[in-house]
């Protein structure tokens, strides 16, 4: 590109045009090609694109300086063997800084472009890196069925076909409710609030079938909740999280409830489950459960909704999702 | 083979039993809810098999092998759980996933069978003491061992846990030396020292030692002082 630039640019300059005068301008764009091929290279090797404005002008002003005067002096010899050389021309001190200071211009805008160039590809490919990380930061973050839950309630399912199979079928609808919801959410950010209750009220009513009188659900739902959109699953990993590290920890067994509250154009779930929250047992698995949740909260709310979870008293643990309405999809 | 079935689950436990139905040779004799109910009726029931659920309220399934003196032979049932699941393919312990396919749970008795064969076959220790042919259940970390007691070559206290020799494995259990011993064979087990427990199948040569005391060799290497008081002791057990 540089040197078509330059053969161009020197034809129009000079009006007569020889063959002896055409070979000797490509002689001098490949000399100024090879020129910025090194000062690429050198610029890769030395870093250059990391440095400061301040510090990068100065030297790419002396590069071109630096890469001018060489290529002026190079073309010396071509133009010997060529015939056109001219030693009164070629020594006068007009017209060695006239050139020079042509070419050092020319490598100067070279740099800005260049320069311009590799900063907006830099850009470009960062801004893609970073909607590629949310993105998959996101769907790491989704909430997904424990496979244990889904072979428990297979097994109880198993046994109340003998024993009660109007039951089993309503069972196996259930589960096939939850696990199509399950499919769906890795597809949507979001879905409605009634879907997500649903899914909670199947995903309770199999854990009623595994641990029958232990668990005792309450719903307290206000029916302006349902012009909400929630994260899928969300909802219901928290449940889960209840039942799994209170209820099912407790021999007597104990009671979840799931309460919503329309304020403000906020929707606010409280989720309580019987259980205790010791300090340091909320380690490993779980406490990265909980991490997600607060983080896909952040990421898809930005900062809009909130999350907390705390020993409300002696006997119930507290979760509570706060968030906004959303209007679009 | 009597077999008690300890999991937290009513369904789970009733469709263990009903796949057992077609297995005349298991007689199951209980079922537990939880690890203290199980510990109960083990000590109570003295059964030859455990279907044992390891996620339960309160205790671990884990636990309460833990707790037990004596293991009887054990079949872990669990629903998915990676931790365990990984714990089971490195020591090649016994497991069903539930839920249970029936020719699974078929393979499973067949191996228990044989494994049940080779130990009517030895005799059996009096009045309920360990011997050699039970086995024991050693978790240490992430690792969990069933050792029959005739390649435990020795127990050596320390602090409030016993470290439990055998092959190239020393995991600590927590109990204490004094109440071991009480529960050991003293046919097969003899306290060298106050810190010390030896399996006398083991011992390969005897030295004598400073202030009347012995210099036990038991195979594998290890070297065992036995202390003055019980020298003498060990003496007449040692000579016919």
């Amino acid at each position: 590109m540089f040197g078509l630039l330059q053969i161009v640019s020197s034809t129009l300059a000079s009006n007569t045009i020889s063959p002896r005068r055409v070979i000797f301008l490509l002689y001098e764009a490949s000399l100024c090609l090879i020129a910025t091929h090194f000062f690429r290279f050198f610029l890769i090797k030395a870093k250059w694109f990391n440095l400061s404005l301040p510090k990068l002008i100065p030297g790419v002003i002396v590069s071109s300086c630096v890469m001018g005067v060489t290529v002026y002096f190079s073309r010396m010899p071509a133009s010997l063997l060529l015939g056109l050389f001219d030693t009164a021309v070629a020594f006068d001190v007009r017209h060695i800084l006239g050139l020079t200071s042509f070419y050092m211009l020319i490598f100067f805008w070279w740099s800005v472009l260049y320069f311009t160039y590799y900063y907006f590809e830099r850009y470009n490919r960062s801004l893609k890196y970073e909607t590629s990380v949310i993105e998959i930061e996101l769907s790491n973050l989704k909430s997904q069925l424990n496979p244990h839950f889904i072979f428990n309630a297979l097994n109880s399912i198993r046994a109340l076909v003998d024993e009660n199979p109007a039951k089993s079928k309503q069972a196996i609808n259930q589960l096939s409710n939850i696990l199509r919801s399950s499919l769906a959410s890795d597809k949507k950010d979001l879905t409605s609030f009634n879907e997500e209750l649903k899914t909670v009220k199947d995903y309770l009513g199999l854990e009623s079938i595994r641990f029958e009188e232990r668990l005792k659900t309450e719903f307290d739902i206000d029916p302006a909740s349902q012009h909400f959109l929630v994260p899928p699953l969300m909802i219901q990993t928290l449940v889960e999280n209840g039942i799994k590290h209170g209820i099912s920890k407790l021999t007597a067994g104990g009671i979840i409830q799931v309460k919503t509250n329309v304020e403000k154009d906020r929707l606010k779930i409280h989720i309580r489950n019987s259980g205790h929250i010791v300090n340091g047992s909320r380690r490993s698995k779980n406490g990265l459960g909980l991490k997600n949740t607060a983080q896909r909260l952040k990421l898809i709310y930005s900062g809009a909704a909130s999350f907390r979870i705390v020993n409300e008293n002696d006997n119930f643990v507290l979760t509570e999702i706060i968030i906004p309405q959303t209007h679009n999809l | 083979m009597r077999a008690l079935i300890v999991d937290d689950e009513r369904l789970a436990r009733k469709e263990l039993i009903k796949l057992l139905e077609d297995h005349p040779s298991i007689e199951v004799v209980g079922e537990a809810m939880n690890a203290d109910e199980a510990n109960e009726m083990v000590n109570e029931l003295n059964p030859d098999l455990l279907f044992l659920d390891i996620q339960m309220p309160g205790k671990t399934g884990f636990q309460l092998l833990e707790e037990l003196d004596a293991v009887p032979l054990v079949v872990f049932t669990t629903a998915y759980d990676e931790f365990a699941l990984k714990a089971f393919e490195v020591n090649a312990l016994d497991y069903l996933l539930k839920p249970i396919q029936p020719e699974r749970l078929s393979e499973t008795i067949a191996k228990l069978s044989e494994k049940e064969r080779a130990k009517i076959a030895a005799v059996r220790g009096p009045e309920k003491k360990l011997g050699l042919n039970d086995q024991v259940f050693v978790k240490d970390g992430d690792r969990c061992w069933f050792v029959s007691l005739s390649n435990v070559r020795m127990f050596e206290s320390d602090g409030n846990y016993i470290k439990v020799y055998f092959d190239n494995n020393r995991p600590m259990i927590h109990k204490s030396l004094n109440a071991l011993d009480e529960k050991l064979d003293e046919r097969a087990f003899f306290r060298a020292s106050r810190k010390h427990i030896v399996n006398l199948s083991w011992v390969e040569g005897i030295e004598p030692w400073f202030n009347g005391g012995l210099m036990v060799k038991l195979r594998g290497g290890d070297k065992v002082e036995v202390s003055r008081r019980q020298a003498a002791k060990f003496k007449d057990m040692m000579s016919l």
